[in-house]
């Protein structure tokens, strides 16, 4: 093991441990344990035996059995493969395994995390996505995730379950999505407390 | 006072506010406008042009003269709707655009200057001297003419955006809106219901009339409650859908802290786009007014707005009224007041047949033809079948009809058309997936509102698929208005059709005159419907009175073009929000909380923020900073973080042929384990970007970008991946943001690599020039080292995981130490390239070619590339100029970027210039300040002094030519 000390996408020096923010029921919390690695089809190579990858818009949890793995639709036959608690290993190297055949890059550092949660149902979760992306919430339930625009940043947006999301932006950008993200809760907060 | 009895106010609270300082009392439910009225204000403004006193005119959003400013300091918001503003407890108001105070004006003056101030009179009065136009002419009429004023101060508030999405959007809540909303939201279908007001109920709130037997807010409340009941129903009160665009899309614009005294910490309006998939337009009628001399007197208002104050505000403008109509909606006016205790002075009705439904004296087949009062309405001069009466009275409805509101039906350009039994226009070619209903559509008696508005809710989701059962509505009135049109009382005095902009049917006759008859050409050459109330009350009245002119009819007279906003958006609310440090995204590099701890000082490069040089203390000037992180470079190691410079990973079996076909030089044939620089091209041969392609394996390569030109190289390559050619195996992505990369340059940078590499062979054997790899460093860490060189020296650049990225810069900081190691920043970086030559952003500007670099040999003739056939062109082969250094030749002389390059003792005219200074610097090295530039024939002109021009400040510097390469021009500091 390298001796080198990480830091979160969104830390100071020495700011070693991930951020987290707490507006009325929404919890933010930076993600920066998961390994990331996208996977492509080769021409001609057919879809993985071992796993069912989803189709566009989708996104699956836990799709290898006890390995805490998901992954997400990108573009026609190219999936990001999500890997809880994998940041500090070699994700692609394992991925690579799992999926023989394809191509596969790390993009473990390329992506910082926030999963926000509620916990008081889906409201206030449906109430900060729509003040954040332009995404149909009819058709955004649990298993769905999207890459869309967010205060001009490209990110993803998984559909955890009815009350937690992830979102997924650009490593570098980190900070101005956090911004993003606790104003929008934080009005929202101020909005219910003055409702 | 002239509070009346009943309306929609909660008279158990009172509230203060002011107008033009003096306080006065009001109520929740009041706006600013009602309030003002039931204090006895009538005069509100002062006219845009003739500075003439106004009163309110309308009780809604098309208001053309109650034009007051909202607020103080930087709060304050000029030209804002008295009538529809919510009022509170310290609202503050005052009116604008006059000289002194409001009933005092100097600027009336204007109004005693109005025959030389007709139509069009600023294109032909101020023709001449020309030069007068911009310092005299047009600021004085700006000054004259016009609106309220800025604060200049930055907007305190916050604003927010938000999207929605819904099966169903309703615009208007009104009878038709309510029934829309109810029979959709009851099918189980996703509905947005929008209002501009505060209040929902939109006309019935100001009609006296029963729904089924009982007030109409009764109605209200249960259907409100019922809508409140049903999630899938959101209703947004004060918000205004104020546009209709693209593939269903609407802006809608929510005050949510308009009514607030102050919005705190939240937000003051929401931009919210919402993607409704059908809409029902629910918007309603303006009622119209019929222009007679000197109509424009406070007091003269629309006989429906009067009646809404009456009903709705228990206000009225005076105690004894009087009504002019062509149509029976005049005398509900009539008998609405009477039944409030106002005493109604004379109804007159143009209708030879007409007679009173009420107590009251009515005037048949007669007209207003004069009125009287200098600040105010006192008397109508009234000219009647049996001759002419002055009638006193302190305030006048005047009723010509009502105009369906059909903007947002209009807003995708199309035209509403002429219905000659409604007497009114009704909307034509409506944007994809809207049905109007209601008032909107022509359908205005309640009854016909409230079951349009279910039937139009019914049709929509129909089309869904989603089956929607008709509620059982109301009875309510349902009596028609027996109009008969009059579009203007002729006479020879001014009578004003736009208020707004003061536009009276001389003008327009002026107009026709001088053969400004399209409408189109009408609105321009008299600014009829122009400025913020964009002539709801003015423009269909306007097209009638030149179609009476012209003799066409108004069908055949048309309309202007409706465009977006409905109503007034600030453009704060459009903007977003985002002001200052979050005007756009940042992008901070993996280092950059090690460079703050450093004290750097930052710079702004595309969206990222990257060091631009770091003081030390005792540095006082830059220049400083900068000489010292380049001469440490060049005498030992400089570490800098090149993050920023874009990654794409290339992966598949074609990736070769992939990259060759992008590349203008070679890269199949690159080997693994080895670098190449590489140009890429645009299609029409110019130089699209440079960087670097490392093969890391067979079918693996990394290219490297220009910081700048990140994104759109990736955008060409998934372009070409994509499009061009879908038949090659290549997979592509980027990874910018997951490698912090490290340049570590100087002659001690094999040294210090040495201390953090696990095992691996550095030596020049094992690892050459433009050699590249995979390792792992400081005790396993995966990283990637590239031996590539942008500073002219020895030369690595080192890639790690960027959550190391800190780490690795400060633990090469620390080991190098007796090595001399010193971070550098960009301005240091761009000191060591253009000492070495190396073209960056300011050569690649997108006019120039790879001949012109001094790299025409690097487009390949082997094979075909992107560019490679346009670069041969005769335009480009037969241009001379190329890169070459510049020197001054008086060593303390400038070298200036941007100046234009002359021969000595030339005229500097375009057709003697020479080429162009591209970057310049102080050059520490060389001992004086360097530059690059392109020059004619410039390979052919080594020391030669030639003059670069720099006309701005007047200099002219003479410079000698030289290489490019002001150090190490064989490369062997490189090599080494």
């Amino acid at each position: 093991m390298t001796d080198l000390i990480p830091i979160t996408a969104l830390g100071t020096p020495g700011g070693t441990q991930p951020q987290r923010a707490r507006f009325g029921a929404l919890h933010l919390a930076e993600d920066d344990s998961m390994g990331l690695a996208s996977f492509s089809l080769r021409r001609g190579q057919g879809a993985p035996q071992a796993v069912a990858l989803p189709g566009p818009g989708g996104f699956l949890g836990g799709f290898a059995q006890g390995q805490g793995i998901g992954a997400l639709w990108m573009a026609p036959d190219q999936w990001l493969i999500l890997g809880t608690g994998q940041a500090l290993g070699d994700f692609a190297a394992q991925v690579a395994v799992l999926l023989p055949g394809g191509c596969v890059t790390d993009q473990t550092d390329a992506w910082a995390g926030i999963e926000i949660t509620s916990d008081a149902g889906p409201g206030p979760i449906e109430a900060l996505m729509s003040k954040l992306v332009n995404i149909d919430l009819a058709g955004f339930g649990p298993g769905r995730a999207t890459r869309t625009g967010l205060e001009h940043m490209s990110v993803f947006v998984l559909r955890r379950s009815e009350s937690q999301i992830a979102v997924l932006g650009m490593r570098s950008a980190a900070a101005s999505l956090w911004h993003a993200l606790t104003t929008a809760a934080a009005r929202l907060d101020h909005a219910r407390g003055t409702a | 006072m002239t509070r009346l009895s009943g309306g929609l106010i909660d008279r158990s609270r009172t509230l203060s506010f002011t107008f033009n300082g003096r306080s006065y009392p009001g109520h929740p439910g009041d706006t600013l406008v009602s309030a003002l009225l039931a204090n006895d204000v009538r005069l509100v403004g002062r006219s845009f042009k003739y500075h003439r006193p106004r009163g309110v005119f309308s009780a809604g959003s098309e208001e053309p003269n109650a034009l007051v400013t909202l607020g103080s300091g930087a709060r304050a918001e000029p030209n804002t709707r008295a009538t529809v503003a919510e009022l509170f407890d310290g609202l503050e108001a005052r009116s604008q655009n006059h000289a002194g105070p409001l009933g005092f004006d100097l600027l009336a003056v204007n109004d005693l200057l109005s025959p030389f101030l007709a139509a069009g009179f600023y294109y032909k009065t101020f023709m001449w001297p020309k030069a007068f136009w911009e310092k005299l002419y047009e600021p004085a009429i700006r000054r004259a003419a016009g609106l309220g004023s800025l604060s200049m101060q930055p907007d305190p508030d916050a604003y927010d955006k938000g999207f929605l999405h819904c099966d169903l959007l309703v615009i208007g809540a009104g009878p038709s809106g309510l029934s829309a909303a109810l029979t959709a939201a009851r099918a189980g279908a996703k509905v947005i219901l929008a209002d501009e007001d505060f209040r929902l109920g939109g006309r019935l709130l100001a009609e006296s009339h029963t729904v089924d037997d009982a007030p109409a807010t009764d109605w209200i409340a249960g259907v409100e409650a019922e809508l409140a009941s049903l999630p899938n129903l959101r209703l947004m009160r004060r918000t205004t859908v104020w546009g209709a665009f693209d593939h269903g899309i609407y802006g809608a614009v929510e005050r949510v802290a308009d009514h607030l005294p102050d919005p705190g910490a939240g937000v003051r309006q929401t931009l919210w786009r919402i993607t409704a998939r059908r809409v029902v337009l629910a918007a309603g009628a303006t009622e119209r007014h019929i222009p007679f001399a000197n109509n424009d007197r406070p007091g003269i208002l629309l006989a429906g707005a009067m009646r809404a104050y009456a009903n709705r505000w228990a206000a009225c403008p005076a105690q004894r009224v009087a009504i002019f109509t062509n149509n029976d909606d005049g005398h509900r006016t009539a008998l609405d007041l009477l039944g409030k205790g106002v005493q109604v002075a004379a109804v007159v009705d143009t209708r030879p047949d007409a007679t009173a439904l009420g107590p009251y004296r009515t005037y048949p087949a007669a007209q207003v033809t004069n009125t009287w009062g200098r600040r105010g309405l006192t008397a109508i001069r009234v000219a009647h079948e049996g001759g002419s009466d002055w009638v006193t009275c302190d305030a006048l409805g005047v009723s010509g009809g009502w105009n369906p509101n059909v903007h947002l039906a209009s807003h995708q350009r199309g035209r509403p058309v002429w219905d000659a039994a409604a007497q009114a226009f009704l909307p034509g070619a409506c944007p994809p997936g809207m049905i109007v209903a209601g008032a909107a559509a022509g359908q205005g008696s309640t009854h016909a509102a409230l079951h349009s508005g279910a039937k139009a809710a019914q049709t929509a989701l129909a089309d869904l698929g989603i089956v929607a059962n008709l509620p059982d509505l109301p009875r309510a009135e349902d009596t028609p208005l027996n109009l008969r049109p009059l579009w203007h009382v002729p006479g020879k005095r001014r009578a004003w059709v736009d208020f707004q902009n003061d536009v009276t049917v001389n003008d327009i006759a002026l107009a026709h005159r001088e053969n400004m008859r399209p409408v189109e050409h009408l609105k321009r050459w008299t600014t009829l419907g122009m400025a913020t109330d964009q002539g709801k009350t003015a423009n269909v009245t306007a097209i009638a009175v030149m179609a009476d002119l012209t003799g066409q009819s108004i069908a055949a007279t048309g309309t202007t073009i409706y465009r977006p906003p409905y109503t007034p958006v600030s453009l704060a609310v459009l903007g977003g929000g985002d002001t200052g440090a979050q005007f756009r995204p940042r992008r901070l590099t993996p280092t950059h909380p090690w460079a703050q701890a450093q004290g750097a000082v930052f710079v702004e490069v595309g969206p990222w923020m990257r060091a631009q040089y770091f003081p030390r203390p005792g540095e006082t000037h830059w220049r400083q900073s900068v000489d010292r992180e380049v001469l440490a470079t060049r005498a030992g190691v400089g570490l800098c973080d090149v993050t920023t410079l874009g990654k794409v990973d290339v992966q598949g079996a074609d990736a070769g042929v992939f990259l060759d076909r992008l590349y203008c030089n070679p890269m199949a044939s690159l080997k693994v384990g080895m670098v190449r620089y590489g140009l890429m091209l645009r299609e029409d041969g110019h130089v699209f970007d440079d960087g670097t392609c490392a093969r890391l394996g067979a079918e693996h390569y990394v290219v490297t970008t220009t910081t700048a030109q990140a994104g759109p190289v990736f955008r060409q390559m998934e372009f070409a991946r994509q499009c061009l050619w879908p038949d090659l195996d290549v997979h592509l992505i980027s990874t910018t943001d997951a490698w912090a990369q490290i340049s570590v340059a100087g002659p001690q940078a094999r040294a210090l690599l040495g201390r953090v590499v696990d095992g691996f062979d550095l030596s020049n054997a094992a690892f050459p020039f433009m050699a590249c790899a995979n390792l792992t460093v400081c005790g396993g860490l995966r990283a990637r080292l590239f031996r590539i060189s942008f500073s002219g020296e020895l030369a690595y650049e080192l890639a790690v995981p960027a959550r190391y990225g800190a780490a690795l810069m400060a633990r090469l900081v620390d080991l190098g130490a007796d090595l001399g190691a010193t971070p550098y920043g960009t301005e240091a970086l761009g000191v060591l390239r253009i000492e070495k030559g190396h073209a960056a952003g300011n050569e690649l500007n997108g006019q120039t070619t790879a001949q012109m670099l001094g790299l025409g040999r690097m487009v390949s003739a082997k094979k075909d590339a992107i560019g490679t056939v346009m670069s041969r062109r005769e335009g480009l082969v037969s241009d001379t100029r190329i890169l070459v250094g510049l020197l001054p030749v008086d060593a303390a002389g400038p070298v200036v970027a941007g100046s234009h390059l002359f021969a000595e003792g030339a005229v500097q005219q375009t057709d003697t210039d020479q080429g162009w200074v591209t970057s310049a610097c102080y050059s520490p090295h060389v001992g004086s300040s360097i530059g690059l530039g392109f020059l004619a024939d410039g390979a052919a002109r080594m020391g030669e002094v030639i003059v670069a021009a720099n006309p701005l400040q007047r200099q002219n510097v003479r410079l000698r030519v030289v290489s490019p390469h002001f150090i190490d021009p064989d490369g062997g500091r490189l090599r080494d």
